[in-house]
């Protein structure tokens, strides 16, 4: 049967992952993942989970114990990670805490620390189990060339899936419909999964969300956030369209937000921090006048990094400080509300480069329309 | 997807909260805790409604009054959350296990239930504890689970609709026809979201005789001459599974029609007066040349959608509950034809 293991990159990962357990004198990592946050578990074991809870035990020399409570998912990981040595534990928590007992007197790690099921980060002292957060999420934000590639997979189907989002859209559909498109598109292309919010309508849109039923109509605004997963790897896009033709205002509102999100693209580069890019962005709508719709009441992030996580670090804020290195992978997104519009976005994915960044996403920066 | 009355009446969620609040009341707890993600929505979806597609929320339950939802959702995301759900308070902040901690210690809450309380994300535990340093949390899952088992009428019809799509959207599989498992998963997956699925969750064995598990496939993968097909599918907050068997060939496509059959009856018949191991064995003797390999029940009775609770290599050997609802998931060969099918079922007679 074939499968979808993708060793070669998974390879890079381990060899990296050992040398850094080595080098920062780690024996083990315990690594939690669930469907919502698996970056760090598919980092160390390449399983990237759909249904229920999962936490591996990570050697430094390589050997990889991935214990899973859904019986669907053990099927799932024995033939997608070959590698791994899966386990069947209904009892999750309990059978991984009596595991753990055989490891003490070793130096332990986990990850992410604050997802850890509370039993057994309760044991930290008892185990010498330090919280090694920092240290996996340096490894997942530098990229390695074969991670970047997958990237560059992913961002090319971001394209490709917008524009089957933009052909689905017309008016009388639901917003759920759209959405129906675009999976049916993604599976049948090597899109494991999607994680995708939408907002559909005019000033009363202050954000995106799961779809609610709602009918697209003339004059709505339809914004999305596409972000497919390949090999593991999420790509961003984010595009709004308008059902009919756009507006003056609308037109005005979408150069303010392509100004901006070109001003934040044009400060990525390696050695500058989070905080650069968003004020860059920020600075746009300050000279507008649209400054508070920068802050938290309007909007969660300016932009975000993009990996084996669809939020992964750095958060790009004006009060974020951490350095942007070559390699990393980002979306700028100056996605806000405009007080006449509704809330509007506009985002594409980059790699940084030591001088500036390369653009992943091939879509154009259009507001585009549908015929009403 | 938006919050219909009268799919999911106002009523039917008080009457829920007012059971586990009776519930609380016998235990002598002061407050009950669920905490909530993408992965763990059911417990708080079947007191409000409420699905989360991103963070983590939990949702406070006192002794009277309305549930309490704190959740590190933005501010602009609870008209969202009115418009797919019925939750009177939205407490929206980075730290929900604070917030709640915080309202805990001002109730003077001294005994918490605690849904699943070793899982309890580590973060959000010790911002719960820091908060609320007075307040006892103890393991209330069987609590929770003995009140939730039984099936009310609204969850039963969302059942039913799930369950529709799901058949619908296998429906779609003409097994002469359909070559590669990329498309055919993505065919399915279109038409139960076309239908108003939220969730899809499609898996294939691509060929039978290789292999009997099902996995995730977005890429071409030739399908054989028997393969298999399970669709994963959540209506409003409600899971079913569906699997299905499909064969090219004449001598299959009998086997399969007659054990899909059987299947049908069987659900229709599972009673509460046995054990589910001993039902099962038995009602596998009714179908001639039959070899039953495998078997898992599945319901929801906590946080996660769907959950294993029994199966053959752990069968247990307590009866089911009567009004509970069950996916059963075998896995047999029939005539020396493999064959994987799964359907959703209503203890003691009342059939889908």
């Amino acid at each position: 049967m074939q499968t979808q293991y993708q060793p070669m990159i998974h390879d890079d990962r381990k060899r990296r992952l050992v040398g850094a357990m080595s080098e920062s004198g780690i024996d083990m990592l315990l690594i939690y993942g669930n469907a919502w946050q698996s970056d760090y578990l598919r980092y160390t074991t390449d399983y990237s989970i759909v249904e229920g809870q999962a936490l591996a035990l990570v050697r430094g020399d390589g050997h990889v114990t991935l214990y899973l409570d859904s019986p669907l998912e053990v099927d799932r990981a024995q033939l997608e990670c070959p590698a791994v040595e899966v386990v069947h534990a209904p009892n999750l928590v309990g059978e991984v805490d009596t595991v753990l007992d055989r490891f003490r007197n070793q130096r332990l790690g986990a990850a992410p620390y604050r997802l850890l099921p509370r039993r057994l980060a309760a044991r930290a002292k008892d185990l010498q189990l330090a919280d090694q957060t920092a240290f996996l999420d340096r490894l997942l934000m530098r990229k390695l060339d074969s991670e970047i590639a997958a990237m560059r997979r992913a961002a090319k189907l971001c394209d490709e899936g917008y524009a089957v989002f933009r052909a689905a859209a017309r008016p009388g559909r639901a917003d759920y419909e759209l959405i129906a498109e675009i999976e049916a598109f993604f599976r049948a292309n090597g899109v494991d999964h999607n994680f995708q919010i939408i907002g559909v309508g005019g000033p009363e849109v202050r954000g995106m969300a799961p779809p609610s039923g709602k009918r697209l109509k003339r004059g709505d605004m339809v914004t999305t956030e596409l972000t497919p997963c390949v090999d593991g790897y999420y790509a961003q896009i984010c595009r709004t369209l308008v059902v009919g033709a756009p507006s003056a205002e609308q037109k005005a509102a979408h150069a303010l937000w392509r100004e901006s999100m070109e001003a934040g693209i044009a400060v990525v580069r390696d050695g500058v921090t989070a905080a650069d890019i968003a004020r860059a962005e920020n600075d746009i709508f300050r000279q507008h006048g649209l400054g508070k719709y920068t802050t938290s009441e309007y909007t969660r992030v300016r932009g975000h990094g993009l990996g084996l996580f669809v939020d992964t670090k750095p958060h790009i804020l004006e009060d974020v400080t951490t350095r942007i290195d070559a390699g990393m992978t980002l979306v700028v997104h100056p996605n806000t509300y405009h007080p006449v519009v509704g809330y509007l976005v506009l985002g594409d994915a980059v790699v940084v480069t030591q001088d500036g960044c390369e653009l992943l996403t091939g879509t154009p920066r259009e507001l585009f329309s549908v015929a009403a | 997807m938006g919050w219909d009355p009268a799919e999911l009446p106002k009523r039917t969620l008080d009457d829920r909260v007012s059971r586990l609040q009776a519930a609380m009341k016998r235990s002598t707890l002061d407050a009950f805790l669920l905490y909530t993600n993408l992965v763990r929505p059911s417990a708080v979806c079947w007191l409000t409604g409420f699905t989360p597609y991103w963070i983590e929320s939990i949702l406070l339950v006192a002794p009277n009054g309305a549930p309490i939802l704190a959740t590190a959702l933005s501010k602009r995301v609870s008209e969202w959350i009115r418009a797919t759900s019925q939750v009177d308070e939205i407490i929206n902040t980075p730290k929900p296990g604070t917030a709640i901690g915080q309202r805990l210690a001002a109730d003077g809450a001294k005994r918490v239930g605690v849904l699943e309380l070793d899982a309890l994300p580590a973060g959000l535990y010790d911002d719960l504890v820091s908060a609320a340093p007075n307040a006892e949390l103890i393991d209330a899952t069987a609590l929770f689970a003995a009140e939730r088992r039984v099936v009310d009428e609204p969850e039963r019809k969302l059942i039913l609709r799930a369950d529709a799509l799901a058949l619908a959207a296998l429906d779609q599989v003409n097994a002469a026809e359909v070559k590669d498992a990329g498309a055919l998963a993505g065919l399915v997956e279109r038409h139960a979201r076309l239908g108003g699925a939220e969730e899809a969750y499609i898996a294939i064995a691509p060929d039978l005789a290789a292999d009997r598990r099902l996995i995730r496939i977005s890429k071409p993968v030739p399908l054989a001459e028997r393969f298999a097909v399970r669709a994963s599918i959540a209506y409003k907050g409600c899971w079913v599974r569906r699997t299905r068997t499909f064969a090219k060939d004449d001598v299959g496509q009998r086997a399969i029609a007659r054990a899909d059959h059987w299947l049908n009856q069987f659900t229709r018949s599972i009673g509460a007066d046995k054990p589910l191991a001993s039902q099962i064995v038995a009602q596998s003797k009714n179908l001639p040349c039959a070899e039953l390999k495998s078997w898992m029940a599945e319901s929801c009775v906590g946080s996660y959608p769907l959950e294993a609770i029994a199966s053959s290599p752990s069968p247990g050997k307590e009866t089911v509950i009567e009004g509970s609802f069950l996916v059963l998931a075998l896995d047999l060969t029939v005539e020396g034809v493999p064959w994987l099918g799964a359907a959703p079922a209503f203890v003691g007679g009342r059939s889908l």
